[in-house]
């Protein structure tokens, strides 16, 4: 017996010093002498360690309680790096007050160097700030003390949570985490699955494990009336946890790239998502998720979502006029669609639950996204119309490639007809039948039948926006340009103009179109929205500085104003995609009346550049014909994402384009 | 601007603001005068205020509002919020909505506005917390009546009057009175009533009728310089508990002196040691200061912390060196104790922060500010020092705190004076270079550009950037380039003479642009004007000029044998009161040309009148930077 315990010992040794390098309260001096990262030199700071424990523990009163033990090392190689001396951590709180989380055992120190020995200041209550955020979230900020270049700052904490959802654990920072170690361990009753980002370019080493635990429970013989000692019953039962253990060392930081969209989609981390309650023997109790069709239904059954298209009673009157008359299903869509803008107003909230229920949201006039497409989906219902609703996950959610109901943020609304269909979304007061809002443009959605079945649509715009511009340009004597421009937008294109020019005032219109387009004077501008929903403007202009007079001849860029200043793409190399949003054709058509007295000496070749195939291709054209000079030009995108493996080919390309743009018209004196 | 909103908890209070009591209002949108519809996204109906002074520690306002909103723009109009904190109860708070034809559809008591702890971007923490309301409107125009009553124990921050309080918001009646119940003196100044319509009563009553809201236009003075006010403060006062004196700045001053940063300002004996044995080789004051304020940005970090007499008591000095952070108050205060441990004086300085120069109002003192740093004087001159830069050089304030009013905290007492003025000879911006270009149309080029004063501040961010965001920087900076490649970066900051040298390599394709066998050069390559003010058809606003700078270029561009000028300017001049331009081609030998540019921009008040002559000065540079040569490739 004195034996094993010397053996436990010893191993329980051996692994301490094995872990002993990250031992909180000890740093090394080799790790405050350090002034650079050594393998990202522009790293303002770097997390030296990395660990979070996450474990649940029984107790007869409260059951299984989840705890998350926390322990960062950083360091702080210079003033860019101070922010990382601040750590807010966010404790969420249960609708009805309690059951919350709760921060212990808050403990930190900083680490400087002074005259070679290592100085310690402790993080002291003063360092440590509860603030009732709103209803459901309390922060707590810690600050540490005496923060100096090349100092290591350290803390632990744990958070003690009633919830078994476990907070998504980040495995990748915007700094590079030296050694990262992850352990989460979960009892056999519950059953999660474990999500990793697929789209991330960097994920750890991990390992899966069992282990053998146990319980103690302890219950009273009820039927003996006298209390006694012996009426009490203990018992252990085993059980076991499941562990996954995450660890590795130079993680690299990820770091922003324009175009790329939200930078969440490509950080490394896993998710935890609780699908089923087990019994002993390992049979679902209560299953939540584990599959797209499983998670679908799940929602489906919530009484906030399947019920909600099923309540018609409290509007059937008011609708009951709009769609006299009419059998075309998608036309009945467009009518009521509108009919759902005008009548309830989109509160700003996401979710794939009515928040306040269709019946209420149609009263007061308010909702949030569920509230509304719902209510559509029920007053189409109603009309004999075959509309369902689409799940989705919005681009600031991230692509959902798991089934997992936290996946799903939006709903919206499906009209099928004849093998047909259409998307809405009546959220978006400018959106169209099939013209959704960025927002919801995220790759495939998850329509739900009636009967519980779902399947993917695709989200992606299928129709490419055009942009047809045409622009008559006629060379004053004192070479100041006048002419007119005429613009047909459509499709995804035309909400985006839709939400930026309707609603301003004439003057401000006229503001924004004239910005960025140099010494342009714009006068009778019209805008106006087509029966089909396309937006158009026109406007007259006026240029006084397109032109140049040198040694009597004539210098001018045919697209004058229109013409693409700058390539945007500067990065030397990227490692996400770029996303232009949806397909897009960009034409124009120049007209260019020559002056009086004047010949065309030089005119910009034309040529037709394609990248990939022709995946994006752009055409040039540029002709004389009598007294004018014709031009057209068409960008033409055909799918709006571009690999990052193709960037540098791409922004040759997209370089090439610009500098075609600026090639200039020669006009010389007969 | 990563500075401290330091003093949000002040500037919240003054928003508190205005309520009233209504006649016979109704609320159909219908019924107000066009001519306050133009230029406005929403009409305040009714707006009346009455502030109750009690005592000088009780205060208690009433607000009533009503305002129809047309579009969504004119939402942030409703004001339906209160901010409250330990000292701040909210007694009554309702908000309905009526339709536009002045229907009831909602009602909103206490408990259905939203609460918040009222922590803005930067600050970390603060006690102070707001209730708003949230309301999603359905349809526009509707109209809001919002009612409140709060009370106060703190009278330090008395509600102005403005009612006019943004742009594009019309107000047909508003109404404003303090209640004197106590025997406090109140003192109050009126701003801007002349050209409005404006009847005040008295002195502590004032109404106004029928205001047409104002169009933005770029280059204003600033709202709160041109629209109405009416402020007031107590002659006692008191401030989260602590009891105060205001007839003047300099009662203003030596209570602040007295009750906020005496007591504050004891350092442990390790840190006077540590900055005597820093100064011991130097009897000069400046000299001393410079040290002293090296080893405070060295020690510590800026942290916004929002606790303790309304966000105007400096945390302890002491604490500040434990801890190694503060707010700009406690960083101010920690940094003056330093600087007496030495043997120089320095002056804790209140002053309002932003890159928009704003002024304390010299001739009325009342509690405002944003912000606070160091005055140290030295001879004739006060330099000053910004305390929660870890990076600023000594006495540099070009940007945040220049050229403006600002209150001393001396023991004598508040005194006003005004810090310094960077004029364009300060701010200059100096870029020379040596560029080669091919028969192609390729360049590359050894750019150097030198700034100091303002122009230091807007190129100082790329010091401490890593190579990647600096190429980045560099390629934003000159877009007017396309394909540009950063070949090197030398940064050379040089703090003592505040002068930043950036020397950069660089090489871009196809630069000139071709057309035949002609090669087209815009020989500014490296520093082009290309924004043009924006025009107005009628320009209401008369306008600011801010900060006076200087530019200063030459580039020499090499040609390769076989090319040769076909045509080019050689220079022109433009001078007008806003500033003066040049620049000028010279062919210094057969394969060298050089091309020099000179723009002074000078800082000024202007009318609205001069607007179209400010444009067309732009216009014309704008015009100038883009002048072509052309070259022939033989």
């Amino acid at each position: 017996m004195k034996k094993l315990l010397t053996l436990i010992a010893l191993v329980a040794f051996v692994f301490n010093a094995k872990a002993q390098d990250f031992k909180f309260g000890k740093v090394s001096k080799e790790e405050l002498q350090e002034k650079v990262h050594t393998i990202d030199s522009s790293a303002n700071a770097a997390v030296l360690f990395k660990s979070e424990i996450i474990s649940f523990t029984f107790s007869q009163s409260n059951g299984f309680t989840q705890k998350r033990e926390v322990h960062e090392r950083i360091k702080i190689y210079n003033k860019e790096g101070y922010d990382w001396a601040t750590k807010k951590i966010y404790l969420y709180k249960g609708s009805s007050g309690a059951s919350k989380e709760n921060v212990t055992n808050i403990k930190g120190y900083t680490y400087n160097l002074e005259g070679g020995k290592v100085n310690k200041d402790k993080l002291r209550k003063d360092g440590i700030f509860e603030e009732e955020y709103n209803d459901f979230t309390e922060i707590n900020t810690l600050t540490m003390p005496n923060v100096q270049d090349g100092c290591v700052i350290e803390y632990i904490y744990t958070i003690a949570s009633p919830f078994y959802q476990i907070d998504d654990v980040q495995l990748q920072k915007s700094i590079p985490i030296n050694t990262l170690k992850i352990r989460v361990a979960t009892p056999q009753f519950f059953k999660y699955n474990r999500l990793s980002n697929p789209n991330a370019f960097y994920f750890p080493k991990s390992k899966l494990s069992r282990e053998k635990k146990s319980y103690t429970t302890t219950s009273s013989n009820g039927s003996d009336v006298r209390w006694t000692r012996a009426a009490i019953t203990k018992t252990k039962d085993d059980y076991f946890e499941d562990i996954i253990t995450l660890s590795d060392v130079n993680v690299p930081a990820i770091k922003e790239e324009a175009f790329a969209g939200n930078m969440d989609n490509y950080t490394s981390k896993m998710s935890f998502e609780l699908v089923a309650f087990l019994n002993e023997f390992g049979a679902p109790e209560k299953s939540f998720s584990s599959s797209w069709e499983k998670v679908s239904k799940t929602i489906y059954k919530r009484p906030s979502f399947g019920d909600q298209i099923k309540r018609t009673n409290f509007f059937e009157d008011d609708i009951a006029s709009i769609n006299a008359g009419i059998d075309d299903p998608f036309h009945k869509a467009a009518l009521l669609s509108n009919y759902v803008k005008t009548k309830v107003k989109w509160n700003g909230y996401y979710g794939v639950s009515a928040y306040k229920g269709t019946k209420d949201a149609y009263k007061e006039g308010e909702g949030n996204v569920a509230d509304i497409n719902l209510l559509l989906i029920a007053m189409l219902k109603s009309q004999g119309v075959d509309a369902n609703p689409v799940l989705v996950s919005t681009k600031n959610n991230g692509i959902p490639l798991y089934p997992t109901r936290k996946g799903f943020n939006y709903v919206i609304c499906m009209v099928e007809n004849q093998g047909q269909y259409v998307l809405i979304d009546a959220t978006e007061r400018y959106g169209l039948l099939n013209v959704l809002p960025e927002r919801a443009l995220n790759w495939q959605g998850r329509l739900i039948k009636d009967d519980g079945s779902s399947s993917w649509v695709s989200l992606m715009p299928s129709k490419q926006s055009q942009e047809s511009t045409s622009l008559n340009v006629k060379l004053e004597e004192d070479l100041s340009i006048t002419g007119k421009v005429r613009q047909m937008i459509t499709s995804n294109l035309a909400l985006r103009y839709k939400k930026e020019y309707i609603g301003l005032s004439k003057d401000d219109q006229l503001k924004l179109l004239e910005k960025n387009k140099g010494a342009i004077e714009i006068s009778e501008t019209q805008m106006d929205v087509k029966d089909n929903g396309a937006f158009s403007i026109s406007y007259n202009y006026n240029l006084n500085d397109a032109v140049d007079d040198i040694g009597g001849k004539l210098y001018f860029s045919p697209l004058l104003f229109m013409a693409e200043k700058e390539n945007p793409f500067k990065l030397d190399e990227r490692k996400y995609p770029i996303d232009f949003k949806m397909p897009l054709k960009d034409k124009y058509k120049v007209n260019i009346m020559l002056p009086q007295g004047y010949k065309v000496e030089a005119l910009p070749k034309s040529e037709v550049m394609e990248f990939k195939e022709g995946a994006v291709k752009y055409t040039f054209v540029a002709k004389q014909n009598g007294n004018f000079i014709q031009l057209s030009t068409e960008f033409d995108l055909k799918s709006p994402i571009i690999d990052s493996s193709d960037y540098s080919v791409f922004k040759e390309f997209y370089g090439k384009v610009v500098e075609k743009q600026a090639e200039q018209i020669v006009l010389s004196k007969l | 601007m990563k500075y401290i909103k330091a003093l949000l908890v002040c500037v919240f209070s003054l928003l508190f603001a205005v309520s009233s009591s209504q006649s016979d209002i109704d609320y159909k949108a219908s019924t107000i005068p066009i001519s306050l519809k133009i230029k406005a996204n929403a009409v305040v109906r009714f707006d009346k205020q009455i502030v109750e002074i009690n005592d000088f520690d009780d205060m208690y306002i009433t607000t009533k509002r009503i305002v129809t909103v047309f579009n969504e723009y004119g939402n942030r109009h409703q004001n339906a919020f209160e901010g409250y904190d330990g000292n701040t109860k909210i007694k009554k708070m309702e908000a309905r909505i009526y339709n536009e034809s002045g229907e009831e559809i909602k009602k909103f008591k206490l408990r259905d506005f939203s609460d918040q702890s009222a922590v803005s971007g930067g600050t970390l923490y603060s006690d102070s917390r707001v209730k708003y309301l949230s309301y999603t409107p359905v349809k526009y125009p509707y109209t809001i009546e919002y009612v409140s009553e709060v009370q106060m124990k703190s009278t330090a921050f008395v509600p102005q009057w403005r009612p006019i309080d943004d742009y594009y918001v019309s107000v047909e009646n508003s109404e404003y009175k303090i209640i004197n119940n106590s025997d406090v003196k109140i003192r109050t100044k009126s701003e801007n009533f002349d050209t409005y319509n404006i009847e005040a009563l008295s002195d502590i009553h004032v109404k106004a009728e029928n205001l047409s809201g104002i169009k933005y236009e770029a280059y204003n003075p600033g709202i709160s310089n041109i629209v109405p006010s009416l402020k007031s403060a107590l002659s006692t006062f008191n401030m989260e508990g602590v009891k105060g004196e205001n007839n003047n700045w300099e009662d203003f001053g030596k209570w602040m002196y007295n009750k906020l940063i005496t007591g504050t300002d004891a350092i442990p004996q390790s840190a006077i040691d540590e900055v005597k044995a820093l100064t011991a080789n130097t009897t000069d004051n400046l000299e001393k200061a410079k040290q002293v304020y090296q080893y405070m940005q060295d020690k510590t970090r800026y942290i916004s912390v929002q606790v303790g007499i309304g966000g105007w008591k400096p945390m302890d000095a002491m604490d500040v060196d434990k801890l190694g952070y503060s707010d700009c108050k406690g960083l101010t205060n920690y940094t003056k104790a330093l600087l007496e441990a030495v043997g120089v004086p320095s002056y804790y300085t209140v002053v309002w922060g932003d890159n928009d120069i704003k002024s304390i109002d010299s001739e009325f003192s009342v509690t405002e500010g944003n912000h606070v740093i160091l005055c140290v004087p030295h001879n004739e001159e006060n330099i000053f020092l910004e305390c929660t830069s870890q990076t600023n050089p000594f006495g540099f304030t070009a940007g945040f705190t220049d050229d403006r009013d600002v209150l001393l905290v001396t023991p004598e007492g508040g005194k006003i004076t005004h810090t310094k003025v960077y004029n364009a000879e300060d701010s200059q911006q100096i870029t020379t270079a040596n560029i080669n270009i091919t028969a192609t149309g390729d360049i590359s080029a050894q750019v150097e550009v030198k700034t100091t004063g303002y122009q230091y501040s807007l190129h100082e961010h790329v010091v401490n950037q890593s190579l990647r965001d600096q190429k980045l920087n560099y390629k934003e900076y000159w877009d007017n380039i396309n394909n540009l490649e950063v070949l090197s970066i030398d940064i050379n900051n040089d703090k003592n003479g505040v002068v930043l040298k950036e020397t950069i390599a660089l090489k871009a394709s196809n630069y000139a642009s071709k057309s035949g066998n002609r090669l087209i050069l815009m020989p500014n390559m490296f520093n082009r004007m290309t924004n043009i003010p924006p025009r107005y058809e009628k320009r209401n606003l008369d306008f600011k000029l801010q900060r006076a700078y200087k530019d200063v270029d030459e580039f020499i561009i090499d040609l390769p044998e076989g090319i040769v000028v076909e045509a080019m300017g050689e220079g022109e001049k433009v001078e007008s009161k806003f500033g003066f331009y040049e620049y000028k081609i010279e062919q210094i030998d057969s394969s060298k040309l050089k091309y020099s540019r000179t723009h002074i921009m000078n800082k000024g008040n202007y009318s609205k009148e001069d607007y179209s002559a400010f444009r067309d000065f732009k216009k014309q540079i704008v015009k100038l930077d883009k002048t072509k040569i052309v070259l022939k490739v033989n």
